[in-house]
């Protein structure tokens, strides 16, 4: 059963699916038989993987749990029934986080090998196949070669938008490239934007998009812009550390302000 | 990606190995490490991930070992709160509490769930 469990979250994280596993934190009366059992559940309703068996509660703790895996957050559940008490962890193996990192120069490189060592799956988009490929991208998990705004459409799979699991990282060789993939992601409910350039620059950028294809402003507010923490970065891989640093704290709910 | 923790403990589990898997459950002010934390203790010391390290971490390896022993799940509080001393284990100011239990590869157990 340990094995199965075991099994079952790591063919989980190998997918790159949500899962979560419930263990028994603490357990009297008529729970106590449940000590030191646990079980794996998913969000859809497939058949749970072990030997937690609550009875009448079961129910009501696989939604909870699952309520705690939407919401990324590992969890504590109580319940008391009579005299009897049980306590549960859920602990929560979230689906991954995507990032995109359009543009295979010269900070897309680092970026990608730290975004890897933080467990994000990456893709790595360029329409220049001696930038993007296995040589410089050797952590990366997709590399696409192609025209930008086409491989990122193709790259929705199908769905209408990209899924708040998505961070996108603008950080082409060129301004237009950039501006280009902005405009087709503007309205995507993703987790993250972030795009390279001079302050200067991009607000002469959002100042045209906004006289010229009377996009209003506030839709730019997401945007981060330009990218990354203000850490003083320097180097190639200085700024991608900023900009993986960025992308954490949004993530984390945290201020981009440095203290 | 890197290996996920539970492809690691996998692969330990079907070389035979019984391990304790410690894992933060609760914390309060300043820890280390956030809740969901996780560490295999390993019963010939080669650890897999951290907890928070130093000496709230040695607590954790050593009620390990007892659980391994035993096969009773244990919970131990790690408490941080001590004044900034050279003397002092752990300055981080918080309380954690950590979850410890066997994962043996023949533990069978009534198969239940849904």
């Amino acid at each position: 059963m340990r094995r199965a469990v075991a099994a079952a979250l790591a063919a989980s994280a190998e997918r790159r699916e949500a899962a979560a596993l419930l263990s028994v934190l603490k357990a009297t009366g008529a729970f106590d038989a449940q000590q030191g059992r646990r079980l794996v559940l998913w969000l859809d309703e497939r058949p749970t993987v072990g030997d937690l068996d609550l009875g009448a509660l079961q129910r009501r703790a696989l939604d909870d749990a699952r309520a705690a895996l939407q919401a990324r957050r590992h969890t504590q559940l109580v319940y008391r029934v009579g005299n009897d008490e049980i306590v549960l962890f859920v602990e929560v193996q979230p689906q991954p986080y995507h990032l995109i990192i359009a543009g295979a120069g010269h900070v897309a490189a680092p970026l990608a090998a730290m975004a890897a060592i933080c467990d994000f799956k990456v893709t790595v988009l360029d329409d220049r196949p001696q930038y993007a490929n296995k040589e410089r991208f050797p952590t990366a998990d997709h590399i696409i070669v192609g025209p930008f705004r086409e491989e990122l459409r193709k790259l929705r799979g199908g769905r209408p938008v990209f899924d708040p699991h998505t961070c996108l990282a603008l950080v082409t060789r060129g301004h237009q490239y950039d501006v280009d993939l902005l405009l087709e992601v503007l309205d995507d409910p993703v987790a993250y934007i972030g795009m390279i350039g001079s302050r200067r620059r991009i607000r002469a950028v959002f100042d045209l998009l906004e006289r010229e294809r009377n996009i209003p402003r506030h839709k730019f507010d997401r945007v981060h812009a330009p990218i990354g923490l203000d850490i003083g970065a320097q180097t190639p891989s200085e700024i991608a550390v900023a900009i993986l640093a960025e992308i954490i704290a949004v993530l984390h709910g945290r201020s981009t302000k440095l203290k | 990606m890197a290996a996920s923790f539970y492809s690691q403990l996998q692969k330990l589990l079907d070389e035979g190995l019984t391990v304790a898997v410690a894992t933060i459950v609760q914390v309060k002010g300043s820890t280390p490490r956030e809740v969901g934390a996780k560490m295999i203790i390993h019963p010939y010391g080669k650890h897999v991930g951290t907890v928070g390290g130093g000496c709230g971490e040695a607590d954790v390896i050593r009620t390990g070992l007892d659980v391994l022993a035993d096969g009773q799940p244990r919970t131990v509080r790690i408490d941080l709160t001590e004044p900034i001393s050279m003397q002092s284990m752990g300055v981080c100011g918080g309380v954690l509490d950590v979850f410890i239990e066997r994962w043996a590869p023949d533990d069978e157990q009534t198969q239940g769930g849904q």
